[in-house]
């Protein structure tokens, strides 16, 4: 166990290396100059040239991603352009609130999405299959941002019920944060219920299909013993994998929906930090969701034999 | 269901009551670049910091400069002294008296290249302006020698973007010489600020306002009249109008197309102004096309600017052709009278200068806070209609400021950041295109106008320049100013003394009602 997760550790390397140096040199391709925008439109050729100098934007590529890259192995991320602030910090923080939201309203789309799929096929052509397709494929139509702004309109504005601007930390306190929370976690739950109750619904069809189901209801099995004993266990593998795949990119940047409810999370500060041109917040941003997505992935291999007897971890 | 409901009610109640006293909530489209004025700066951060430090000078609300932490100054009759005398009385936050001590510190962290101060260059003498010296001779006195007479020194010092030349505390810095935060002596003192999401500014009780029975733009009455102010990073601008509408947001400044909206909501006020910002379309004199100044002036013959101004506005702007903004004392009838809209002689002149429907390209961006996308759109139909042949690029700002700066460009639809002083706003847009490729205007006749303007404060003698001024610039066509930005503010019934201009985020001398 522990040689495949190194192993995994390792072959991630040079994926995050490719990551991190095409981040690097793309986004100093994109015209837009950090010390023209700091400096605004009296900048003159010769102001432009000091904050080049003073940001070691004077350097050439190579030297300055050898700078920056060495800074990394020593766990320094740089100071952004913009604030100062220490960028390893920042990340995290905005991070962790990021994943507050993502990580409850995945595991809420879960709870609900996964039952909701195999029951649906399990009832395959019903009504309840029909009411739930027609639901998951309505709620995956629906842009984040529409439904972010139905719910602060209706929640926050017709019904009072809900806060409409702001954000509190739950740390800070748990109620409130809580409160703060509840709709921008609402929105994603809602979205990605759509997405993994299709996936859990066609997985579970598939299996149903199968002989051994036909030989488990032959033995005289109840209806749910065969389907969360046999169908659910041997149909779970892709839905897991979508799930897997779906926080990594959530994880990755939720910013539409972090704009609509004013949370400061990663996906904000990536998009803000493109549009100031603040390049290490932007290497910083994009290492973390590399990073993420990496320890997600490996996360959800490790979880497979849980579920799947086929799989063995070598 | 009603016990949830109840709950949920209960729980919004503690999240919107404030934790003591009255607190006005505003939103800022962006969070505070830093809390360090003059130094890590935009827009927003220079006007918000207003209410916490202050300067020996600033700017009333015509835009003219006034004293500020100054009692009075006086200007040598060889134009190079500046004395000021210290208003009496006042404190920083920290309880610190104010004396012409701590000024001096002031400008020697300032004129120091490590702090990086914004305007370093136009105080040593790299931009103009040269500073030889200062002295404290006694400690309400603040004595300032410059290289030679220079009649808008005082603006430079009451330039927001300066940082308003803020006197600060020693204690802004941390022991080891880095910044903290600022401990001035304006209305509010900075509270906390949590970044990304908002800060709050705390009323300082004990704060010594500038004479005045009233505010005046960034000087007179100043009091604090709320306990704390919290500025909120709202991106998102629906997110603004539902927190406007639902009372979590008491300010907040919005777009014209949402003002009918607002207004007919009786919980609601929104209060209209314009501000010196300029919006324009903007030429490159150089180009191979638009070198001809029969097709420039084609280009701004052939829009229709009450149409474009009236669309983009939603009908609450003015046209403006003219540089000098249009509440400015130099706004007179010759700046009124701007481009003759007349498309039959748009065709003549391209005819004239053997146009053959060359492409024009125009950069635009899609920022929520310029007109510069609808306007763009608007104008290429009208530009069509005379046979010019239009293309609109749309860039985002970076990209489209980074050619900008080095003059790589046909036309581009901009806005101009604000200049109070009105020679300061030609000198913003005129100069050497070889020294400085993002002038846009570079006509030596006009430059030396434009010095000459710099050379006094007389209103006699600078109102024939600046309409002459205005004139040639009508002529020759770098630029083609549409109108000023319309600056909306919008705010709660209860909130009452905002203002609809550039000093919108100056929160003092505004109430709230419980």
């Amino acid at each position: 166990m522990l040689r495949f997760i190194l192993a995994r550790i390792v072959m991630a390397l040079p994926t995050l290396l490719i990551v991190i140096a095409s981040v690097f040199l793309l986004i100093r391709m994109v015209p837009g100059d950090p010390a023209a925008l700091m400096l605004g439109d009296n900048a003159d050729p010769a102001s432009i040239a000091m904050l080049h100098a003073k940001l070691g934007l004077d350097q050439s590529l190579p030297k300055q991603f050898a700078i920056w890259f060495g800074n990394l192995l020593t766990g320094d991320l740089g100071s952004s352009i913009a604030t100062g602030q220490d960028v390893l910090s920042l990340v995290w923080a905005r991070f962790t609130v990021s994943a507050q939201v993502v990580v409850a309203a995945v595991l809420l789309a879960c709870l609900v999405a996964v039952p909701a799929g195999v029951i649906a096929a399990w009832r395959q052509n019903g009504k309840l299959d029909i009411s739930a397709v027609s639901i998951a494929t309505l709620l995956m139509s629906v842009p984040t941002f529409w439904l972010g702004l139905l719910l602060l309109l209706f929640l926050g504005l017709k019904l009072r019920w809900l806060p409409v601007v702001g954000y509190v930390s739950i740390a800070e306190d748990p109620w409130r944060g809580t409160l703060y929370l509840i709709m921008p976690i609402l929105t994603l739950f809602l979205h990605e219920m759509g997405v993994i109750l299709r996936m859990a619904r066609a997985s579970t069809l598939e299996v149903m299909r199968l002989d051994y189901i036909t030989h488990a209801r032959a033995k005289g099995l109840t209806e749910s013993a065969v389907l969360w004993r046999h169908a659910f266990k041997n149909s779970f593998g892709p839905t897991w994998t979508l799930i897997g795949l779906v926080l990594g990119n959530l994880l990755g940047g939720i910013a539409v929906v972090e704009t609509v409810f004013t949370i400061p999370g990663v996906g904000r500060l990536l998009v803000d930090s493109i549009f100031g041109r603040d390049y290490p917040v932007i290497q910083g941003c994009m290492l973390m969701v590399a990073l993420v997505y990496v320890v997600v992935n490996l996360i959800v291999d490790l979880c497979y034999p849980l579920f799947d007897p086929r799989v063995t971890i070598e | 269901m009603f016990t949830r409901a109840s709950l949920l009610a209960l729980g919004i109640l503690a999240v919107t009551s404030p934790a003591f006293g009255q607190t006005l909530r505003v939103a800022l489209n962006q969070d505070l670049r830093s809390s360090e004025p003059g130094v890590n700066r935009d827009g927003n951060t220079d006007v918000v910091m207003t209410n916490v430090v202050e300067g020996l000078v600033s700017y009333d609300k015509g835009g003219a400069v006034g004293p500020l932490l100054a009692q009075s100054y006086e200007v040598s009759a060889d134009g190079k002294t500046y004395t000021f005398k210290l208003r009496k009385g006042v404190k920083f936050h920290n309880g610190n008296p104010l004396t012409s001590a701590a000024v001096v510190w002031n400008f020697d962290r300032y004129m120091n290249p490590k702090t990086n101060w914004y305007c370093l260059n136009d105080f040593n003498g790299t931009n103009g302006t040269k500073v030889v010296s200062y002295s404290a001779p006694d400690p309400d006195t603040f004595v300032l020698q410059i290289e030679k007479p220079d009649a808008l020194f005082l603006d430079s010092m009451a330039r927001t973007d300066c940082g308003g030349l803020a006197i600060m505390d020693k204690a802004s810095l941390k022991a080891d010489g880095s910044w903290d935060k600022p401990i001035g002596t304006g209305p509010f003192t900075f509270g906390e600020w949590k970044q990304g999401q908002s800060v709050q500014f705390d009323a300082y009780k004990g704060y010594v306002s500038a004479p005045g029975k009233e505010r005046d733009g960034f000087i007179g009455k100043k009091d604090p009249l709320v306990d704390h102010v919290i500025f909120m990073a709202i991106p998102d601008g629906a997110t603004v109008k539902a927190g406007l509408e639902s009372g979590e947001i008491d300010m907040a400044i919005v777009p014209e197309s949402d003002v009918k909206e607002l207004r007919a909501n009786k919980d609601l006020a929104v209060e209209v102004g314009t501000t010196p910002v300029r919006n324009s379309f903007i030429l490159q004199t150089r180009d191979p096309v638009l070198k001809d100044v029969r097709i420039r002036q084609a280009l701004a013959i052939s829009l229709d600017y009450k149409q474009i101004v009236e669309a983009v506005t939603d009908g609450l702007g003015r046209v403006n052709n003219s540089p000098v903004f249009d509440t400015s004392g130099y706004f007179g009838d010759v700046e009124k009278k701007g481009f003759e809209y007349n498309p039959e002689k748009a065709r003549q002149l391209l005819k004239e200068a053997g146009y053959k429907g060359q492409q024009i390209t125009v950069h635009a961006n899609k920022r929520s806070t310029v007109p510069s996308f609808p306007m763009t759109v608007i104008a290429q139909q009208m530009w069509q209609a005379v046979g010019l042949n239009v293309n609109i690029e749309v860039l985002d700002w970076p990209t489209q400021l980074s050619k900008y700066g080095v003059g790589g460009y046909m036309m581009q639809s901009t806005s101009y950041s604000p200049r109070f002083d009105v020679a300061s706003g030609f000198e913003q847009i005129s100069g050497d295109k070889d020294k400085q490729p993002r002038k846009v205007w570079d006509n030596p006749e006009a430059l030396a106008l434009i010095d000459k303007a710099m050379e006094t404060l007389d209103p006699k003698v600078r109102q024939p320049i600046f309409d002459k001024l205005h004139a040639m610039i009508l002529n020759d066509v770098p630029i083609i100013l549409t109108h000023n930005r319309v600056s909306c503010m919008a705010h709660s019934a209860k909130v009452q003394g905002v203002e609809p201009t550039s000093f919108s985020y100056g929160v003092w001398g505004i109430t709230k009602k419980d």
